[in-house]
């Protein structure tokens, strides 16, 4: 899972020569220390790089861990960032109820944790909680999907993430806000999908054959909804709305395509930019001058605007 | 035992043989049994469970686990097992991703070889991993479940390093490069059924063949029913073991390659836990995970078990919860069922052999 760190630190290391030859400096430089759910997952591969980058100019060493979504190895990096003393650690966490403990006990060996993406349930411990507000990423993208099959509404089917997490649990109840106001939309089916491509695939693929009157899939993320779009594709099937989550760059692909329909495309660029600087000033004045908790509102993804986004940024 | 049941009156005996013999029948059957009822049971619960198209839908999933599993069957039968076959699998759609989209870089200029070629290309990569399996088995002597445990994480991370955890998208491939045709792999039909569904039919009758009819086949039980005895018989037993470790391996590839084919696109994490699914299909088939008994058709029966399972769990629309439970229940009883078999034969194996000798 630590696949790109190479990558990342070789990023650093260039920061590192550059900035000891300018201050020849004899203190070793403060260490700040990312963690990520993973880096085989393009959200989290660009809200990681996007740190490092960022971190690294600031003059700071990075190290970057990924925790796969399991709060147990969560704590176990955030006990090693303890032990290397490190200055700062942005997390973005395993779990909103999960990761108290661990933040927590950084906190009180005065090591500040910013959090960024999601967030945990309590406030005060953290410095900050910059959090992708996926309940409202959820109501829009649910919106747009209900105007995609229409004033007749009709039959759909939801692919929902990885059940124990609560990023799965936001999103569907941000849905379902939405789409149990219309009265003619039906859910005909719900299934797990654990965020996978390849799970959503065969899973839509038999949802398919058991609702022949289908008319539409949303996806708890944009693995699902691709995955689900080629389960279509190869049913031969045709005027099926499908809806993703996340913004991706192949999502984004699919939509100028006309295959999906929309996305919501998390700023995960701006959100970790927010983490980092705030965590920097942190450091330097002792105080971020902001609230701790700031929902960054998501943007929906359409083929009208699809042009307008990069890789999880808007770039025009 | 044989006092007991030579003091029974001649009638008793042979009516007695009669039930045992059905009972056994039941208990050896027990797989194709269990099948036969989740195919009525779905029938009844889900209306469209029994279209044509949803069966062949349903062979296509079923297909994957299946060839996972006949390659694992050898492995098995020699006593050994295979975990990394998951991750031989995403290391597969890895490398042809890398080899479709990105192509080999030759001095300045990048080629992009044919798809034939990338897949031949990419079956052998995954075959040295079977070559790298058996031979720290059979020759440096590490048990199989650390051996393939190892380069389970190994072939992982190989797969996650070729894209730097990215997804290679698009693997259709562009006709400027003259790469274009790999989604027909796992997408395309050949007489009405899926290709991945020839796939687990040839290899199936490839892989009962080989066990059945060949000395290899036979060497293959002889080792798990007793390394030692296999040895004092002159059979080549590292040479045995490292060809089903290929074996898998091979089988691994296969399913990573349709699994890319079928989403245009690879995943380093595809595959996980492919390989409990595979050891399930194996032990639901009767196959022993101590080695020297099971066959491929019960293998593939398994296969079936567990397909059909989780696809009509699904049009049922039961909670992937409810899923994992069923699931595991069933895993259990059936190797329950297996222990129990064993032991019915052990008491009744007598009496059917004194009912034949009376008869006659």
């Amino acid at each position: 899972m630590h696949v790109t760190r190479r990558a990342f630190f070789s990023v650093g290391m260039g920061t590192v020569l550059s900035v000891s030859a300018c201050h020849r400096e004899k203190v070793s430089r403060p260490l700040m220390v990312i963690v990520v759910p993973s880096l085989d997952n393009p959200f989290f591969r660009a809200e990681a790089s996007t740190a490092v980058a960022l971190a690294g100019s600031l003059g700071y060493r990075v190290r970057v861990d990924a925790h796969d979504d399991d709060a147990y190895r969560q704590d176990n990096l955030i006990d090693s960032a303890i032990a290397s003393n490190a200055a700062t650690i942005i997390l973005d966490n395993a779990g909103a109820d999960s990761s108290i403990a661990a933040v927590q006990r950084a906190t009180r060996k005065s090591i500040p944790c910013f959090l960024m993406d999601r967030e945990i349930a309590v406030e005060g411990i953290a410095k900050a909680q910059i959090i992708a507000d996926n309940d409202q990423g959820a109501r829009i993208v649910a919106t747009e999907f209900a105007r995609g099959l229409g004033p007749d509404g009709g039959e759909y089917a939801e692919l929902l993430g990885r059940e124990s997490d609560t990023n799965a649990q936001v999103r569907t109840r941000g849905f379902h806000a939405v789409l149990d106001e219309q009265k003619n939309l039906v859910r005909v089916a719900a299934q797990s999908a654990n965020w996978s491509q390849s799970e959503a695939f065969q899973k839509a693929e038999t949802i398919l054959q058991a609702h022949r009157n289908l008319r539409g899939i949303i996806a708890g993320n944009d693995a699902m909804a691709l995955g689900a779009m080629a389960a279509v594709k190869s049913a031969g099937q045709t005027g099926i709305v499908i809806t993703g989550f996340d913004g991706s760059p192949e999502a984004i692909a699919a939509i100028r395509a006309g295959d999906l329909r929309a996305t919501t495309l998390q700023p995960a660029v701006a959100i970790a930019r927010l983490a980092v600087n705030e965590a920097d000033r942190f450091l330097k004045t002792g105080s971020t001058d902001k609230t701790e908790r700031q929902l960054i509102p998501c943007d929906l993804v359409t083929r009208t605007n699809a042009g307008e986004y990069g890789e999880f940024e808007k770039v025009r | 035992m044989t006092t007991t049941t030579a003091a029974l009156p001649h009638n008793t005996t042979s009516r007695f043989a009669v039930s045992a013999r059905a009972l056994l029948f039941m208990l050896r059957a027990r797989a194709l049994l269990v099948l036969l009822a989740l195919l009525v049971l779905f029938s009844i619960l889900a209306p469209s469970f029994l279209t044509a198209n949803n069966l062949s839908i349903l062979a296509k999933h079923v297909a994957i686990s299946a060839i996972l599993a006949i390659g694992m069957t050898f492995v098995i039968l020699t006593g050994g097992i295979d975990l990394s076959v998951g991750s031989v699998a995403g290391l597969a759609g890895m490398v042809i991703g890398y080899l479709l989209t990105e192509g080999v870089k030759i001095g300045e200029t990048i080629h992009y070889p044919s798809v034939f070629i990338a897949i031949v290309i990419t079956i052998i990569v995954c075959m040295l991993v079977g070559v790298l399996n058996g031979s720290l088995i059979a020759k440096a002597g590490v048990a199989p479940f650390i051996a393939t445990l190892g380069t389970l994480y190994v072939a992982r991370g190989t797969a996650l390093l070729i894209s730097g955890g990215k997804t290679f998208p698009n693997l259709a491939g562009m006709p400027s490069r003259g790469n274009t045709g790999f989604p027909a792999f796992g997408q395309s039909f050949l007489l009405g059924l899926p290709l991945p569904v020839w796939m687990m039919l040839v290899l199936f009758a490839i892989a009962t063949l080989v066990a059945v009819r060949t000395p290899l086949g036979r060497q293959v039980y002889a080792i798990g029913g007793n390394q030692r005895a296999a040895v004092l018989l002159g059979i080549k037993v590292a040479r045995v073991k490292i060809f089903t470790y290929i074996a898998s391996a091979f089988c691994a590839a296969l399913v990573g390659l349709v699994i890319a084919s079928q989403l245009e696109a690879a995943h380093p994490a595809t595959g996980e836990s492919f390989e409990l699914n595979a050891i399930a299909a194996v032990v639901l088939g009767g196959t022993s995970l101590m080695g020297g008994r099971g066959s491929i058709a019960g293998t593939l029966i398994g296969a079936c078990v567990i397909g059909v399972l989780s696809d009509g769990l699904v049009m049922l629309g039961t909670s992937e919860f409810w899923q994992m439970v069923i699931k595991g229940t069933v895993i259990v009883l059936a190797v329950a069922i297996d222990q129990l078999q064993a032991r019915v034969q052990a008491r009744f194996l007598p009496i059917l052999l004194q009912a034949r000798t009376e008869a006659e």
